[in-house]
Formats: structure tokens, sequence, C-alpha cells
């Protein structure tokens, strides 16, 4: 992963490069408005191509892997990572991984959530989070969204709801499941929802966010979302787990994979639970919440994976 | 390719709707392709663009909303963030900072407020940010002016 964005990152560095030279050539010739010399278009295409590039590695979301899988990478590696994976092996007995493309701590909720409807049918859990959503629904049209802006953002995510309930005319296999997160036009609707559902959350908390941001940023609350929340590609901090995980209502268990150890020496793998607040919402109606973690994920500084308990 | 085509359907209701409180924005949709947009935008007041009406070319992705539409000038503009010659906008919204939460019509407002606030340290017009950064804002106003006046305005008689 560090060296696959290494090399990523040098290839783009060469490339910026290039276009430098390419940007200086064509200034002192070009002299026609047509749409094939506009620059932007450039960029996008190169990026674009940059993304379809990054594709073939590995899927939005990758296939179950064995936690050996894991410790394979780090084979020549540091010894206290190694000895953190064998801890992490006593308790989970896979990981699937998503792709390091900025959205991966979305894509994981996505997938790791419709998953366990999936697998437990929980038609409670379900009509819970309808309800959360259609309260976020109303956050965002109090703080002066548009609602066609979101709108078909959030359908989308609902359809992926009900389709993972078995026993309807749209219900989906788990085969089915992985196909769609890993179908751009599903798969990055269902994270732009969630980015809508963030934004909404951290706007309409924003003094209880505000220290946070500040700490992480320098930014205000408004321009925070505006500019890491809302953007596709844009990756997640606490900040945007917590504010999703109280917004929806689920919990969320994240594994801390690092260098770091006790100074007595002992290793051992922190973990954090994000509870979601069931505090103060919007017209104070209590926000029902499931408060034990329905998905653990692996964070690698950098870059979150799902893991499957044993 | 369908939900964008949607998408830019229910954008284009709402510029209907808009039309009569938001005077300083002339949104067109190409009558054959929902794609091509075209708008007619007035110069803030009390900057070197005032009085002039700039012409902005839209065209949209297939992937819009996911991904931003590309605008450029129509309209020679001497701004520190608009290619001189091409028309196109050194805006963040319009690169990594576009979500789905923009429209068209709010895109457009951006624009204006670039044209009242430019970014000299972001320079596409190299000419335009140097009059700005080296602090000469006369030199910067008048140039700007005399463009305003040659290609953004109505000639006269």
């Amino acid at each position: 992963m560090g060296n696959n964005e290494k090399v990523a990152v040098a290839e783009e560095e060469k490339k910026s490069v290039n276009e430098v030279v390419e940007v200086a050539i064509e200034t002192s010739y070009v002299d026609n408005d047509d749409w094939a010399t506009y620059r932007d278009d450039e960029v996008m295409q190169q990026h674009n191509a940059i993304q379809a590039e990054e594709a073939h590695k590995l899927p939005f979301v990758g296939d179950k892997e064995p936690l050996s899988a894991l410790a394979a990478e780090y084979q020549s590696g540091s010894p206290i990572i190694q000895e953190k994976i064998k801890l992490l092996g006593q308790s989970f007995s896979a990981i699937r991984r998503t792709r390091g493309d900025g959205n991966c701590f979305f894509r994981c909720f996505m997938f790791a959530y419709l998953e366990h409807i999936l697998e437990s049918q929980d038609k409670a859990e379900v009509d819970r989070i309808k309800a959360n959503v259609e309260q976020c629904k109303k956050t965002l049209q109090n703080l002066g969204y548009a609602e066609f802006t979101f709108e078909d953002f959030f359908a989308l995510f609902l359809e992926q709801l009900e389709s993972v309930m078995q026993g309807n005319e749209t219900s989906i296999s788990h085969d089915e499941l992985l196909t769609r997160s890993r179908d751009q036009s599903v798969s990055d609707y269902v994270v732009m929802f969630f980015r809508f559902v963030t934004s909404g959350e951290v706007r309409r908390r924003a003094e209880f966010f505000e220290p946070f941001i500040l700490g992480l940023s320098n930014m205000t609350v408004e321009k925070f979302c505006k500019a890491s929340v809302e953007p596709m590609g844009e990756e997640s901090d606490h900040v945007h787990i917590t504010a999703l995980s109280d917004a929806l209502g689920v919990a969320i268990r994240v594994m801390y994979l690092d260098r770091s150890s006790c100074d007595t020496g002992s290793v051992s793998v922190n973990h954090h639970d994000f509870v979601p607040s069931i505090s103060d919402s919007p017209n104070g109606t209590t926000n029902a919440v499931a408060a034990k973690p329905v998905m653990t994920l692996l964070y690698r500084p950098g870059h979150y994976d799902i893991l499957y308990s044993k | 390719m369908q939900a964008s085509r949607a998408r830019l359907f229910k954008e284009y209701k709402e510029v209907q709707r808009e039309k009569a409180i938001d005077s300083d924005i002339q949104l067109v949709c190409d009558d054959s392709n929902i794609f091509k947009w075209t708008a007619l935008i007035k110069g803030p007041s009390e900057t070197p663009f005032e009085g002039g009406v700039f012409q902005l070319a839209f065209s949209v992705p297939e992937q819009y909303p996911l991904q931003p539409p590309q605008v450029r000038f129509l309209t020679k503009i001497f701004h520190p963030n608009v290619h001189f010659k091409t028309g196109e906008i050194c805006l963040d919204i319009l690169k990594n900072a576009w979500s789905p939460a923009w429209t068209l019509q709010s895109v457009c407002r951006a624009i204006i407020a670039l044209m009242a606030h430019p970014e000299a340290d972001s320079p596409l017009n190299c000419d335009s940010g140097n009059l700005l950064r080296s602090g000469d804002l006369r030199g910067y106003q008048s140039m700007a002016r005399m463009y305003t006046r040659l290609a953004a305005m109505p000639k006269k008689g």
C-alpha cells in the first residue's frame, strides 16, 4: 500500500513535469479557442486515466481474504506490526480490502453495513436506519440544500437497503451486492450519500465539531464541509466517522494497526468504538441507536479496510 | 448517462423558477443538447466588470453531477484567474473541490464571486496577477475596465 502510493505519487510527479513542459510549449503557440485545446479537459482526462489504471489493481471493494494475506504484506516489515497482526488473528479471520481512492472509509461502511443487513435480515434495524435517513434529509433541507441536489443519492442508498432484504422481487444475493459495490454508478452514488449525511451532521452540530475541525485543519466548519467532506476522494478522519456514526445511529469499531507500542514493551492492538451519541437530535426526539458495533474496520495510517470476526 | 440527464432536467426546472429572483444570471440550455448550456452573468458592482455582461459556456460530462461541468468565459475578460485566450477558469470547485451539492446556477454565483475577489496567487493570466501582486490596483482596474468596455458591453450607436 505505502509503496504503491509512493510509486503513484512519483508517477504523478513525472507526469506533472511533462505537463509543465507541454504547457510552456503550448502557451507560446496556442491561438485558437477550440474546446480541443481546452486544458481543463486534458487535466480531467489524465485524472480519469490515472483512476482507470488504479482500478485494474483493486476494485472499489475487494474479495474476502484470509488474515494471512495481511501478514504476508509485512513479512519483512516492522516486528511490532507483525506482532499486532498475530494478535488480530486471535479475534479476526478475514480482511476485505477497499481501493485507496480517498473514499475507502465510506466504501467500507457501505459494504460492511449492507452485508450486515443482508446476513442478519434485521427488519427492525432497517426501519430504524430509514427513520434516521429521513432525519438526515430534513437536516439538509434546514441547512438550505436544494433537495434535487441530494435526493438521487438518498434514493439510491434506500434502494440498496431494500434490495438486501430478502423476499422481494428486487432482492439481491451476496454476489450481486459485491457486483454493485464495484459498479461505479452505484458505489459512488452511495459514497456520495454518506458524504451528504456526514456534512449535514457536522454542520447541524457545528458547535460540537468546531474544536475538532480547528485541530485538524484550521478551517471553519462550513469550509471544512465544502472542502473535506462533500467532494469525492477527500479522505475521512475521526470527524467524518463520528458524524456518520451519530447521524445514522450505527456504531463502528476501528482497530488501529500502526507501529506504536507501550513503554513496557508489550504489544497490544488499540481500538476505538465510535458509539453514536443519543443526546441531541434536531427536534428533541431521540434517534434510535444500535450501540453494539455492527462492523469492524482496520485502520492503517491513511487507509481503511473491513475486518471479519472469527 | 440517465442519472445526469435526470439531474440536469431538475436543474432546468429550478432555473426557470429562479429566473425572477436572480436577475444577475441568465442560464440557458441548448435547444437540442441538455449537456450544453450558456450563461450570461452581470459583472458585479464596484468592480472593474460592473456594467458588463459576460457569456459563459458550460459543457456537462456524462458523469455529472459526480464530476464538475467544464466552464469557460466566451467573453474576453482581464482577470488573474481566467485564461486570457481560452477563457478557462481557475476555480477550486470546478476541479478537486467539486461536489454534487453545487449546481450550474451556484457555479455561476461562484464565478461572479471570483470576479469580485480575484486570487492573484494562482493566476492563469500572469499579467493581471502581477499587477495585483505588485500592488498596482489602479493599473489592474483600468486594464480590466478597458476590456469590460471593449468586450462585455453592447456597442453604442
